[in-house]
Order: C-alpha cells, then sequence, then structure tokens
C-alpha cells in the first residue's frame, strides 16, 4: 500500500472523523444555549432566526473555498487530516505554509506525495496543530479575565436601545483597518509585486474587491431605499458570488 | 424582571466560560494527541526534535500572530463567540465578518449581553454549517474533484477573501470614510513601497487598525 493510500485508510478517517464530529456537538450546545438565553432575556426570536439564517447563508461560499484546500493539501497529506484540520481550528492561509515548512523540517524536502513517510506525516501533523493551539491556549488562561478587564457591561447598562459607547466605534474602526490592510496589499500587489510601480502585477484580486463592492451596494439600495430588508440575508454571500464569478470570466478573456 | 434578567445572564455567562474552557481543553488533547494515535496506528511516531526545531522556525510567527488575534478578536465576539471561533478556526476568512454581518443585522452593540447571544448564535452556525460543507465535500469528493479542480473555476477560489473585504469595504467604508480613508491610502502605499509586506499582511492588521481606532477615537471626542 503506497503512503497516501495508508494515509486515507479508514483508521485516519475514524480518528479525525469522531474528532469532527465532537467539535460538531460543541458547537449545537453553543448554538442551543445561545438560542435559549436569547429568547429567555426576551429577544425577538424573528431576529434570532435571521442570525442564523443569515450567518448560514454567509458561510457556505467560503466553506466551499475551504474544502478546496481540503482538496489541494490531499495529494501530498492524505484527505482525513486536512478536513480535520480545516474543520477544527485551522485556516486556509495557515494550512499549507505550515504543512510545507514542517515538511522541510521532517527531512522529506517540502510537501509531495513522492517523498511523503508516515514517520514524516505524523511529525507534519503534530507540528501543524502545536503551531496553531495558542488561540485556544489564550481563551483557556485569559478569555473570562480578558473580557471582564475591557468591560463586557451589566445588561442594565447597555439594553438595546440605549446609545453606544466607544467600544463599538473601535470594533468597527478595527474592522475598517483590517479590511484596509487587505485592501492595501491587493493594491500593493498590483502596483508594485513585479518591480516598484510597474502596474504588472496581479489586478484580478481588485477586480473581485470591486465587482463585490459594486453589488454590495445594489444590496444595500435595495435594503435602504426599496424596503426590501429580507435581501440582507444574501447580500453577502451573492456579492461575494458575483465577485468570484467575475474572477471566472476575466480569467477566460 | 431587570434584576432576574441580569441572574440569568450571569449565570448563563459563567456557564458559558466554564463549558468554553472545558471544551477547548478537551479539544487540544484530542488535536495533539491526534498525530501520536495515528502514530501508533501506523507505527511511526512524530519525531519530536523536528516538531521543536519546526516550531522554532515556522511556528514562532503563528504564535504572535495568535496572541495578535486572540487580543483583537475576542472582545469583538464576546465569551461564547470567541471561545468557538478559536476551536474553529477560519477567522479573519470566515467566522469575524460573519459575526460582524450579525451583529449589524440583528442591530446588537458589542459588549452587551445581546451580541453575546447574537455571536455565538453566529459563530455555532457558521461552524457547522462549513463543517457540514466539508463532510459532504469528503464524501462526494471523487465526483465533485473534477468540477471544483477544473482550471477555470480556480480563479474564482483563490479570490474568495478578497470577494469577501470588497463586499464588507462597502458596508463599512460608506458611512465611515472619515476613518477609512487614512489607514486604507497608508497601507496602499506601504504596500506599493515593500510589495514583500503581502506576506505579512495580517501583522499589518495591527498597524492599520490602531490607526482607525485612532481616528474614530478623536471623531468620537469631537462628537461628545
Amino acid at each position: 500500500m503506497s503512503v497516501i493510500a495508508t494515509l486515507n485508510s479508514l483508521p485516519l478517517y475514524l480518528i479525525c472523523g469522531a474528532i469532527i464530529a465532537f467539535v460538531a456537538v460543541i458547537c449545537l450546545v453553543f448554538m442551543v444555549r445561545a438560542y435559549r438565553a436569547g429568547v429567555k432575556m426576551g429577544m425577538d426570536e424573528k431576529v434570532l432566526k435571521r442570525v442564523m439564517t443569515s450567518s448560514a447563508t454567509f458561510s457556505v461560499l467560503p466553506a466551499v473555498g475551504i474544502l478546496l484546500g481540503v482538496i489541494a493539501l490531499s495529494g501530498s497529506l492524505g484527505l482525513p487530516w486536512p478536513w480535520l484540520r480545516l474543520s477544527v481550528i485551522g485556516a486556509l492561509h495557515y494550512e499549507a505554509q505550515v504543512a510545507q515548512g514542517a515538511a522541510e523540517h521532517a527531512g522529506i524536502g517540502g510537501l509531495s506525495p513522492e517523498s511523503m513517510t508516515v514517520s514524516a506525516f505524523t511529525t507534519i501533523a503534530l507540528l501543524m496543530s502545536i503551531c496553531i493551539m495558542w488561540g485556544m491556549v489564550l481563551s483557556v488562561l485569559f478569555n473570562r479575565g480578558y473580557l471582564k478587564k475591557i468591560g463586557i457591561k451589566n445588561p442594565e447598562e447597555t439594553a438595546l436601545n440605549k446609545k453606544s459607547g466607544f467600544g463599538d466605534m473601535a470594533m468597527s474602526a478595527m474592522f475598517i483597518g483590517l479590511v484596509s490592510a487587505y485592501i492595501g496589499s491587493y493594491i500593493g500587489s498590483f502596483v508594485s509585486s513585479e518591480g516598484l510601480f510597474t502596474f504588472k502585477g496581479d489586478f484580478l484580486p481588485l477586480i473581485v474587491v470591486l465587482v463585490s463592492g459594486l453589488v454590495m451596494a445594489i444590496f444595500v439600495y435595495l435594503s435602504e431605499k426599496k424596503k426590501k430588508a429580507w435581501v440582507d440575508n444574501f447580500s453577502v454571500a451573492a456579492s461575494m458570488l458575483v465577485g468570484m464569478t467575475a474572477a471566472v470570466l476575466i480569467n477566460l478573456l | 424582571m431587570k434584576e432576574n434578567r441580569n441572574e440569568y445572564f450571569e449565570k448563563y455567562n459563567n456557564r458559558t466560560h466554564l463549558l468554553g474552557r472545558v471544551f477547548t481543553v478537551i479539544v487540544l488533547v484530542l488535536l495533539v494527541g491526534a498525530p501520536f494515535l495515528i502514530g501508533a496506528v501506523l507505527g511511526a511516531s512524530p519525531d519530536l526534535g523536528a516538531v521543536g526545531r519546526g516550531f522554532l522556525s515556522v511556528g514562532l510567527i503563528w504564535t504572535i500572530s495568535s496572541v495578535v488575534e486572540f487580543l483583537i478578536y475576542t472582545p469583538m465576539l464576546g465569551a461564547g463567540g470567541s471561545y468557538l471561533a478559536f476551536i474553529t478556526g477560519n477567522l479573519i476568512n470566515m467566522k469575524i465578518p460573519c459575526a460582524v454581518n450579525a451583529r449589524d443585522m440583528a442591530g446588537v452593540k458589542t459588549g452587551t449581553p445581546e451580541n453575546e447571544i447574537v455571536s455565538t448564535l453566529s459563530i455555532a452556525t457558521s461552524s457547522l454549517v462549513t463543517i457540514v460543507v466539508l463532510a459532504l465535500g469528503v464524501l462526494l469528493l471523487q465526483p465533485l474533484k473534477g468540477f471544483l479542480q477544473s482550471p477555470a473555476l480556480q480563479p474564482a477560489f483563490s479570490n474568495v477573501v478578497p470577494a469577501l473585504f470588497g463586499a464588507m469595504a462597502y458596508k463599512y467604508f460608506r458611512g465611515n470614510m472619515k476613518i477609512a480613508i487614512a489607514p486604507l491610502l497608508l497601507m496602499s502605499i506601504l504596500f506599493m513601497l515593500v510589495p514583500s509586506l503581502t506576506g505579512s499582511t495580517s501583522m499589518m492588521i495591527i498597524p492599520s487598525g490602531a490607526l482607525a481606532i485612532g481616528i474614530s477615537y478623536l471623531i468620537y471626542r469631537k462628537q461628545k
């Protein structure tokens, strides 16, 4: 049996599948608790259901993208391990980089099905787990204290209709900073990645940003001006889909 | 009634921390233990020396990144949301925008009990959808593989993140151009002058976010 066939064998599916199933149970527990708590606290059930519908539709497209990451890694690590890594804790941009670095240190030069050994695989798998586990470790140690310190407020201070403080504004600003950094990187990449100010870099991400932003503008118009609030449930996912379709079409030209 | 609500939320929150910690520790043990278990089944244990050397070279940057993510995203997501998000991963490309979108749709404010509920619901739903899509994908991989890996579709999936940020940028920038313009310009100029920084974009979120927060604080003070 080849190494890749070994890495695709039933025991690995069982081990990885069991961990994923356990994480799914955790998500269900948190979901049911939050829903019940929301109802008991007097929140509108319609809003809670809309949050779930919107989050589900929002997540489908990125999840398909993540699935592609699983497929990409399955060539050298087998299918079960990338399936576990990207279902639990992992991140698309992280896995391939760490797996490649880990493969070099495992003595097989790099990620490739030809050079993979079972020993190298277990070494790579352990390093992938250790490198990304720190967010969880910090959560266990400091989540409660950190949230307390920065001030989760008491319910009576924070009723829905109460005017928000700087905290809310700061979080929106942080998100604006995050989006700015990524869009800035697309601009910089296009302008200078093939030599400073040569404008010969990859322009596709920028086009996708513009198209999906434009489609989002149409959805906002429909929602706010035409009073079609239901489009909010699909606006982000649909904007993304049109933006991604634009990438395919432009690439075909 | 209000007292009951406060007491109820406090109990809920305490239990969330307890469950979050217990579940996170179990998942940590499972994740770190899995390579050893696989090694035992297949007869080849991990090389701990190589793991140590690998951690020093590729792991430290991700450790710093984890600290930054913890500090930034925990307040955004609240207790339940952040425990779940750190267990299920894919924060930047999925969980954070998803939770922010849900927060805005529900009209709740960061740091409130309502946001705690909405954020937890949103991230739990998002995680379950991801798990289901991946499980179905793995199950149906053989027939799907050809379609999804077709070269014509690759540009679409290589641009999931730009598509996401384009949509989110419109939503966030349009009402906050005073906050957005400086970090956007600064980041664009920086990446144009030092294009190699694109490999560390997640680290550049820190100065970009700090600048945006600084400007929003000035605006907040002016409005008060």
